[in-house]
């Protein structure tokens, strides 16, 4: 996509970004709250059309006009999808087996097929002892698995990912994160939005970093995690008094998996 | 009233609908004799014989079926007690009130007299009277044990393929899931409001802030609703609604159906 | 006011039954034109919170508490069309999945307190707050006064229908067979009720939240209109091409002229209306019979009353009896008079909107 703005309510959300994604990518938006990301993984989906600018797939431009047709509209719903930050949300069926089979059934896919298709997915993701289980009585964990289970189950070509292990307890988050590694490698684009700088590395091969709905910065994570000064600015680590060996001190720092070495 | 004891009442409410559906959920998994037939024959049977009770003229007839609603409760594996506390003695509470006065100011042969007050009770007052308070007690059975000896999710099924339109259906269905989230978030604001109060509340101050908690319920539920509607468009909605239906007659629901027409026509028959 | 099975008979249940269906046929056209593919999750979760909002106890002046039913707010927000939707939504979830409330008498329920309730709220509403400011004062008193208004109706209803039962269903001793209280106790019985309590948690509720939507969220309060353009993509379903068809000048003329084909009717009806006496009829034999029948079988009084032979003379109408003297047809002589009453209705209001037009200075709206 090219040189996109998106306005919301008079609140410009993105002004004027352009990103170029390729088959097989595995990218991290990297912000804090507000900055951007959901939205913009909302224009990527085609549920948002920006007020500037042009959004592309694979040579097809997303515009209101041509998502009405109905067999653009299948076949884009099919091949990208995306995982909303909160579960509740995505999780609209009575069931969770309805859940994961709302879409097949919306593609028309035969009930052979759905059921099959259903029950492979919730094996996968091991939660078939869920099926009938109604959505209020699952956990965060739970209710985020289903979520997963219910765009996989279409075996999408472009997964956008919004905030996927927030709120989640260490086991979730690294099985969510085992998925995602998982995909390194196959022709499935991945995209990210998350603020937690731990997973970067692990879900990631190449990171923008957004700020206030512009990007500000592009590249490997390893570039990106070291430069403190940048993730200063966007807000993403903090600079709060902690102790090492007994020393009272302050510098820029994040909660992640690897304890910080530094010289004093 | 203490400045607590409504929003204590308000939380209990919210408590005992979701126990409710929990206690449902249970005895839905139960192997009772209603839960082996077919979603759809329980729900038409029940419906028909709460029809037969609306039917019936004869308090005898009446009694009858609810005889026969005890008899499937029990067989279902539905409490007794339960149903005693949940239906019974609420509708002897609430009806049964209603219906004393009927004793008295219906007009007819008397059939006693309460001297000191001067108020006779007419045989037709009493007819009235418990005509009113067992179809009720009935009706109220049968629909709590269809109720409790059948998943939502099956009812629902059973209500689209009994030619609901499906655009209902669906919108009962989002509608029941979303009210045990919508009882959480009320449920939350409740209870730290009940934290945050410092001495009594004037009742204007406790109006407005029942009505303010209202009011951020309804927009967060608005905005639960646009979210709602780009996750179902992601997933490829676009206006038409598809189910799954996946029920199939086996030779005891065809048993069973038989059993409960021919329970309700009897007893309209003989109450006629 | 909702009505447990048992309390109404099975043709009263069928007749609300009817009247529902066809309420809720309406308003599913009707918001699905509104609002498009946007109708289901909004409607759904509208009705979740109706849900809700029905288990609070509202804290009222003295002390109690009641129960609000939340159709005041849904009216306002929703319109009257998604308001039926919601509401009956929420009644159906209450009598089919917790057992609350009569799945015979549900019809009944929901064209009480859905329909009823919905369109009495609506249009009190909007004929109160007009075109007042959306973050006016006047807005909240609307909503307080719709919100009462609308409950209040709901419970008359509801009231005639309890009240009409044992009159239509009795058996041969005169045995009530379902609600056995007669009309003249079960309309006080209800409405003392529903007047104190019921009616105050409605207008407690209603202009709490219009209060607080006036401070939070405004856009909400401006209708289902402004619902449907919140962002994200809508899918142009067929019927969105349509603009909704709403009671349009051109087809309440047609209404009217219809009306005025069947005035001939009025020849049916024998006899003189009581207490609609001429002079002369308190002279005539045969007419002061029918006064003294019509009249709990009192004899009238042998001459005329003086107050009635003194106004008698002050005016001649133009169509005494609509029967010009030109026509000779009664039936064509009916409508020729109404078709002049509504000619002169018409003309009348003509001439006053441009007398209001003439002074500059009076709200004019907008």
């Amino acid at each position: 996509m090219q040189n996109i703005s998106f306005s919301y309510e008079a609140i410009p959300a993105i002004r004027g970004l352009t990103l170029h994604i390729e088959e097989g990518d595995r990218i991290a938006l990297l912000g804090a709250n507000g900055s951007g990301k959901s939205t913009l993984l909302r224009i990527l989906d085609a549920l948002y059309f920006p007020s500037a600018g042009t959004v592309t797939f694979k040579g097809d431009a997303l515009t209101e006009k041509q998502l009405q047709h109905d067999e653009f509209s299948l076949n884009f719903r099919r091949r990208v999808a995306l995982v909303f930050q909160n579960p509740d949300v995505q999780l609209f069926n009575p069931t969770v087996f309805d859940e994961v089979a709302y879409g097949p059934l919306q593609l028309q896919w035969s009930k052979e097929d759905v059921i099959r298709r259903v029950q492979e997915t919730l094996q996968v993701m091991s939660i078939s002892h869920l099926r009938d289980r109604s959505p209020y009585r699952l956990s965060v964990g739970e209710k985020k698995r289903v979520a997963l289970a219910s765009v996989l189950v279409l075996d999408p070509e472009v997964l956008l990912l919004d905030e996927p292990t927030a709120t989640l307890d260490p086991k979730s988050q690294s099985q969510v994160v085992d998925l995602i590694q998982q995909w390194k490698g196959t022709a499935k684009t991945v995209i990210t939005a998350t603020h937690q700088l731990e997973i970067v590395e692990d879900i990631a091969d190449r990171v923008f970093v957004l700020e206030a709905g512009a990007v500000i910065a592009e590249g490997s994570p390893s570039e990106i995690l070291s430069n403190t000064g940048l993730l200063l600015r966007a807000n993403l680590i903090h600079a709060h008094r902690h102790s090492h060996d007994g020393v009272m001190h302050s510098h820029p720092h994040f909660h992640g998996h690897s304890p910080h070495d530094h010289e004093h | 009233m203490s400045r607590h004891s409504f929003l204590e009442a308000t939380l209990q409410g919210f408590t005992r609908a979701v126990s409710k559906a929990l206690q449902s959920e249970h005895a839905a998994a139960q192997p009772g004799l209603l839960q082996q037939l077919d979603p759809r024959v329980r729900v038409l049977g029940i419906f028909g014989l709460v029809v037969s009770v609306i039917l019936c003229r004869r308090i005898e007839a009446i009694a009858a079926i609810l005889l026969v609603a005890i008899a499937i409760a029990a067989t279902s594996r539905v409490s007794l007690a339960s149903l005693a506390k949940r239906v019974w003695l609420v509708v002897l509470g609430f009806s049964g009130v209603i219906a004393l006065p009927a004793l008295f100011i219906t007009p007819g042969e008397a059939l006693a007299t309460l001297p000191a007050l001067h108020l006779s009770i007419s045989v037709q007052g009493v007819r009235a009277a418990v005509l009113l308070v067992l179809r009720v007690e009935t009706a109220a059975t049968l629909t709590t044990v269809l109720v409790l000896a059948t998943a939502w999710t099956h009812i629902l099924k059973a209500l689209r393929s009994l030619h609901l339109p499906a655009e209902i259906v669906i919108m009962l269905a989002m509608t029941h899931r979303y009210v045990f989230l919508l009882i959480e978030t009320a449920n939350q604001m409740f209870e730290s409001r009940k934290s945050r109060t410092v001495g009594t509340l004037s009742g204007a101050e406790r109006r407005k802030m029942t009505a303010r908690t209202a009011g951020v319920l309804l927009s967060k539920s608005i905005e639960l609703s646009q979210e709602v509607y780009l996750a179902m468009l992601s997933r490829g909605f676009r206006g038409e609604v598809r189910l799954l239906a996946d029920f199939r007659l086996k030779a005891r629901d065809y048993a069973g159906l038989t059993a409960f027409l021919f329970t309700g026509g009897l007893a309209v028959w003989m109450g006629r | 006011m909702h009505i447990p099975d048992g309390y109404l008979s099975p043709s009263t249940c069928a007749t609300f039954y009817l009247f529902a269906a066809t309420g809720w046929y309406a308003a599913l056209k009707r918001v699905k034109q509104l609002l498009a593919t946007r109708a289901i999750p909004l409607i759904s979760v509208f009705a979740a919170f109706c849900f809700v909002v029905m288990m609070f106890n509202v804290p009222l002046p003295g002390g109690t508490t009641g129960h609000a039913v939340g159709v005041g707010i849904a009216a306002i927000v929703l319109g009257p069309w998604g308001s039926i939707l919601a509401i009956s939504i929420a009644l159906a979830i209450q009598a089919l999945f917790f057992g609350d409330g009569g799945i015979t008498t549900l019809g009944a329920n929901c064209f009480n307190m859905a329909i009823v309730g919905s369109f009495t709220a609506y249009a009190v509403y909007r004929m109160i707050a007009a075109n007042s400011k959306l973050s006016s004062r006047q807005r909240v008193v609307a909503a307080a006064i719709a919100g009462y208004v609308a409950i209040n109706a709901s419970a008359l209803v509801t009231a005639v229908e309890l009240g009409i039962q044992p009159m239509l269903f009795h058996d041969a001793s005169g045995t009530p067979l379902y609600a056995p209280y007669p009309l003249h106790v079960a309309i006080p019985a209800m409405m003392i009720g529903h007047l104190t309590f019921a009616g105050l948690a409605e207008a407690v509720i209603s202009a709490g939240m219009v209060s607080y939507l006036q401070r939070a969220e405004l856009s909400l309060l401006r209708g289902v209109s402004g619902l449907a353009q919140a962002p994200g993509a809508m899918i142009a379903s067929a019927s969105a091409e349509d603009s909704p068809r709403r009671l349009s000048p051109g087809r309440l003329w047609w209404a009217v002229a219809c009306l005025m084909l069947f005035t001939p009717l009025g020849i049916l009806a024998a006899g003189t209306a009581w207490g609609e006496w001429s002079s002369a009829d308190w002279m005539n034999p045969h007419t002061r019979e029918q006064i003294g029948t019509a009249s709990g079988n009192h004899a009238p009084p042998s001459s005329v009353p003086a107050g009635i032979e003194k106004l008698s003379t002050v005016w001649t109408a133009p169509f005494p009896g609509y029967a010009p003297r030109f026509v000779k047809s009664p039936g064509f002589g009916y409508l020729l008079s109404a078709m002049f009453g509504v000619g002169f209705i018409v003309l009348a209001s003509l001439l006053a909107r441009l007398a209001a037009r003439k002074w500059p200075g009076r709200n004019s709206g907008s």
